[in-house]
């Protein structure tokens, strides 16, 4: 889009033209991607690294702004008539004008199951701004090492990517714990990063073969782990154990992205959620209060589910609430809160 | 008249069970053909309004202001009814798409969204065809029913009718302010605040119509102007005319607050079936109503997607046929005569005519008030149980 046009759809004199709709719903007429606000985008390339993942390359509509390395965004895609939302992060350099993301088959997962098997070219998507701090503001230390397991891998490939990319790639060790050899996406990349670039070391390591992280491994396979800021990402197991490793190792920054749902089994309530807007009442014995409220046959706006994208930011009017994080239990007043990572913890009123 | 006599408390239960089956049945099986449709009328209504516009544009050929105008109806007709009306119910909620959300949706009419699912998708469709609850009986300037007081002012009604079609979106836009109510158990302050609402939405809408796209026209305002207006007086009497046909027609029930104390699911459903009236048509004729002319289905599942409401009419009657139950509907001038007579009935005094004993219904005993939240707490689950409040 020209800037100058850009301009005047965004005038005040377009929003009054097109009230109450919005200019956005008139564009749609000529391309659903395009919007003046929204940032949205086709899937360009669909490239399948390994049986169970698939790496989308997405180009954006021209309201994509730069990420930091590392960030994620909330994808959005319409499947069978139904908006779903999921987090993923940015595995592409943060100043590339393509956005790459790999998705992992998540056992029934709509959204995974449908990208890893039927992903096609051309297919609508809808983005978020990036957000995240997994890479604050700080300067390219000189001695790095990136952790991951899993699909962890995504982040820390951007922050290496965005290094070389930018010229300033510190002495890395890239340290990846993938199950097998045929789960590992990006190896020939790497690889051919690896040979392109001195300082860039590989650490593979495969947990059926090798077993998972343990302090033998870092103490062999890194040398002076003592001077290396490290940027870790995985589920949270291998977050937990790389951790307390690395604290008795290294006094240098930590920093995490966790990715996982960290929600427990099944979530349980107690107590009565009043919807106060809908004037529906149901028991908040099973489920957050984003599942009560679906289950009582409502349809509060949600994305990502598990505490990331604060889609499903609601108010609560008044009650006791448990956040399913950490068990914390909170007595809350005119207070928003996000309902899929909050369950009942006594009366609830929300403002749905 | 209240519930039908020849119905026993466990009729009205299973009359209740089996609707609540056909809704489930259907909302477990919406899925993206009904996206498709949903968007096909989101594409229309939107390249209508833009043609239409840009046809007016040239307003000064009388065949080119003819069409845009037409097309500029059809657009505002559709936005209202089977795009913002149906979206505002929240049908399209499952969708989780920002741009058809309940929430959030505001159509294009004079009437501010939010107050209009207070006045409508609440005491409307809670308290359908009950007089003193639901407004929608006169609109608070007409008697449709002989319960309520006749007074000279009525003798009028027909001119008053004609007014208010050709102003309905004034009319609906004024109506949740509630005047008759304000000063005694609504306060001024919160009338007050609520004409801001309406005064912030009616200055965009005439800005918007009368002002901004004439001035755009340049010599062309004059083309513009009548364009916008005809398109408005148009939408206007059609919503008017649809609306009226849904639950003023001759044989459509009028119920007393006693009537219906303490309704369970069932006496619920059974009230909004007899208070509403269908009309026959085609498919087109359908959506150019927002499928209103389905208004008994519209009125038993307010939040089902409109489309289905095409593939639920004939079970529904035949369910209606099963228990005895009148299914109100004919076609559109049958219809439309019996408004028509109602409105011309009315405006003279008389009283209900009594048919048999008082219904049964209210001297039951019956199990545990249901509230409207028990009502619509209908699940497929265990965990949502109902609470009174």
């Amino acid at each position: 889009m020209k800037p100058i046009v850009r301009k005047v759809l965004k005038s005040s004199l377009a929003k009054s033209l097109t009230t109450p709709l919005s200019v956005d719903h008139y564009l749609g007429l000529i391309d659903s991607k395009l919007s003046v606000n929204e940032p949205r985008g086709r899937i360009a390339d669909v490239q399948r690294q390994t049986p169970d993942s698939v790496t989308l390359t997405i180009a954006p509509n021209d309201n994509w702004i730069t990420p930091r390395p590392g960030q994620h965004i909330l994808f959005g895609i319409d499947l069978d008539g139904v908006r779903h939302r999921r987090c993923f992060s940015i595995a592409s350099a943060a100043r590339n004008d393509r956005v790459e993301i790999t998705v992992k088959r998540n056992g029934d997962g709509v959204v995974s199951n449908f990208l890893v098997d039927r992903a096609k070219a051309g297919q609508l998507v809808y983005l978020s701004h990036p957000e995240g701090e997994f890479y604050p503001n700080v300067e390219p230390p000189a001695k790095a090492l990136l952790l991951s397991a899993g699909s962890g891998i995504t982040p820390v490939m951007s922050i290496l990517r965005s290094w070389i990319d930018q010229d300033c790639l510190p002495d890395v060790v890239f340290m990846h714990y993938a199950s097998t050899d045929e789960d590992m996406i990006y190896t020939d990349e790497l690889d051919a990063l690896a040979d392109a670039h001195a300082s860039l070391s590989l650490v593979i390591r495969y947990t059926q073969e090798h077993g998972r992280i343990d302090g033998d491994t870092l103490d062999r396979e890194m040398h002076e782990l003592g001077e290396r800021m490290t940027w870790l990402c995985g589920p949270s197991g291998f977050m937990d154990a790389a951790e307390s490793l690395l604290d008795a190792r290294t006094t240098k920054p930590i920093f995490r992205e966790q990715f996982e749902a960290s929600r427990r089994e099944a979530a349980q309530g107690e107590g009565e959620v009043h919807f106060i807007k809908s004037d529906v009442a149901a028991s908040g014995d099973e489920g957050s209060l984003l599942e009560v409220a679906e289950n009582a046959g409502l349809n509060p706006p949600y994305g990502c589910r598990m505490g990331i994208c604060h889609s499903c930011k609601c108010r609560v009017s008044e009650g006791t609430v448990r956040d399913l994080r950490n068990n914390e239990v909170r007595e809350i007043r005119d207070t928003d809160i996000q309902i899929c990572i909050h369950a009942a913890a006594g009366d609830v009123a929300l403002e749905i | 008249m209240g519930r039908p006599t020849h119905l026993s408390d466990a009729d009205v239960e299973q009359f209740g069970a089996e609707l609540d089956a056909l809704r489930d049945e259907v909302m477990k099986s919406l899925g993206k053909d009904d996206a498709r449709y949903i968007y096909r009328v989101l594409n229309t209504q939107r390249f209508s309004e833009v043609a239409g516009r840009a046809l007016l544009f040239a307003g000064i050929l009388p065949p080119a202001w003819l069409a845009g105008t037409a097309l500029l109806s059809l657009s505002k007709i559709l936005e209202n009814m089977e795009i913002g009306h149906n979206a505002m119910h929240g049908q399209w909620d499952w969708m989780q798409d920002p741009a058809l959300d309940s929430a959030t949706y505001d159509w294009d009419n004079t009437c501010p969204g939010r107050e209009w699912k207070h006045s409508h998708n609440y005491m409307h469709h809670t308290y359908t065809n009950i007089v003193g609850m639901d407004r929608d009986v006169g609109y608070s300037i007409l008697r449709m029913s002989e319960d309520q007081k006749w007074n000279p002012a009525f003798l009028f009604q027909p001119f008053y009718v004609l007014a208010l079609a050709a102003f309905f979106q004034w009319g609906v836009a004024l109506h949740d302010l509630e005047w008759e109510r304000v000063g005694k158990d609504k306060s001024y302050a919160e009338a007050l605040s609520q004409g801001r609402d309406i005064w912030r939405k009616v200055r965009r809408q005439v800005l918007k119509d009368y002002v901004l796209f004439p001035v755009l026209a340049g010599p062309m305002a004059p083309f513009v102007f009548s364009g916008n207006m005809v398109a408005n007086f148009n939408r206007n009497v059609w919503s008017f005319l649809i609306i009226f046909c849904g639950h003023f027609t001759e044989e459509a029930e009028m119920f007393r607050i006693e009537e219906t104390e303490n309704e369970t699911q069932g006496e619920w459903y059974l009230r909004q079936m007899l208070a509403s009236s269908n009309v026959n048509g085609s498919v087109p004729f359908h959506v150019l109503t927002g499928h209103l002319g389905y208004q008994i289905e519209h009125h038993l599942f307010p939040d089902m997607p409109s489309n289905r409401y095409r593939e639920i009419g004939p079970k529904i009657q035949a369910i209606a046929e099963r228990y005895n139950l009148n299914y109100n509907t004919g076609p559109f001038s049958k219809q439309l005569g019996g408004v028509a007579k109602r409105i011309l009935r009315m405006a003279l005094p008389h009283r209900r005519k009594r048919k048999g004993p008082m219904p049964s219904s209210i001297h039951h005993e019956r199990p545990a008030a249901k509230t409207q939240a028990q009502r619509r707490t209908r699940t497929n689950g265990s965990a949502a149980t109902a609470a009174a409040h």
